[in-house]
């Protein structure tokens, strides 16, 4: 049980997790009308994965301001990205 | 009188951020551009990302984040003075990653053996030049945790340990784009 408590275990565990649902997200057949939100289900979980690399195995959770920089230009970044993607659909 | 920077707060070198974000923004001008030129053409692009064997990257990422745990582990090990299990964190870390580029290997003779080159459609340009530029930082970062795994010194392995997370943090951007947005 005290493994399970082990940070570096859970950001482990949690990056596996994030990896295996981003992948099943995008191999269900989803209906045409929910393609975009396959999508920007697929670019939030990469935003997540992307969390808890900074946050836990570069240490960014101890240093408050610049977790919150890296968060919120990381999140515009795939913000972008969905933009980008979701525009080709009403190509 | 002693001044504090903010820059102070930053867990390591100054210079491994400088180079975490100068990656960060070279390989995410790389994906806003692939998804801009798949504006031009999307169903093109569509078919030749279903090419691509999604399960068998879904794989790589499993084998890149297990490598990076191994790389925090090594940190942590060495900071609490157990060299030993630390360098064999590190090893396996790299052993991680010499998996990972074989499995890229075996993507890319695949792709060749179907006649599939960087040039058949403007995605397979991209899909060469950001996976073959990130498999070349997968390379470096095997040599890198060796070598920080035999001159290991904390400050070496936290380095050495933060280029291999930046090189798989870029993977956990570049998979979802290049493979699973459909």
């Amino acid at each position: 049980m005290a493994m399970l408590r082990d940070p570096l275990l859970r950001a482990w565990g949690w990056l596996i997790g994030l990896s295996l649902c981003s992948t099943g997200v995008s191999l269900w057949h989803w209906p045409a009308t929910l393609t975009p939100l396959a999508g920007a289900l697929i670019l939030t979980l990469g935003w997540l994965k992307a969390r808890v690399i900074l946050g836990r195995y570069l240490g960014l959770e101890a240093a408050p301001f610049w977790r919150r920089g890296f968060d919120i230009a990381l999140a515009l970044f795939c913000l972008l990205l969905l933009g980008l993607y979701l525009v080709s659909g009403l190509l | 009188m002693s001044e504090t920077s903010v820059f102070d707060d930053l867990p390591g070198d100054l210079m491994i951020w400088v180079l975490i974000v100068s990656e960060l923004l070279v390989f995410g001008a790389g994906l806003a551009t692939f998804l801009a030129v798949r504006l031009t053409d999307p169903e093109g692009f569509a078919l030749a990302q279903d090419m691509l064997h999604r399960t068998g990257a879904g794989l790589n990422t499993v084998v890149l984040v297990t490598s990076g745990a191994l790389a925090a582990l090594a940190l942590h090990l060495r900071k609490a003075a157990r060299r030993g299990p630390a360098r064999l964190a590190l090893v396996g870390a790299a052993g991680l990653g010499v998996v990972f580029l074989t499995i890229k290997g075996a993507e890319y003779a695949a792709k060749a053996s179907a006649g599939i080159g960087w040039d058949t459609h403007p995605f397979f340009t991209f899909y060469y030049l950001l996976t073959g530029f990130h498999a070349a930082h997968v390379l470096a970062g095997v040599v890198v945790l060796l070598l920080v795994a035999w001159q290991d010194t904390p400050r070496n392995i936290e380095a050495g340990a933060a280029f291999w997370h930046m090189v798989d943090l870029v993977w956990v951007l570049l998979f979802p784009v290049l493979y699973l947005l459909r």
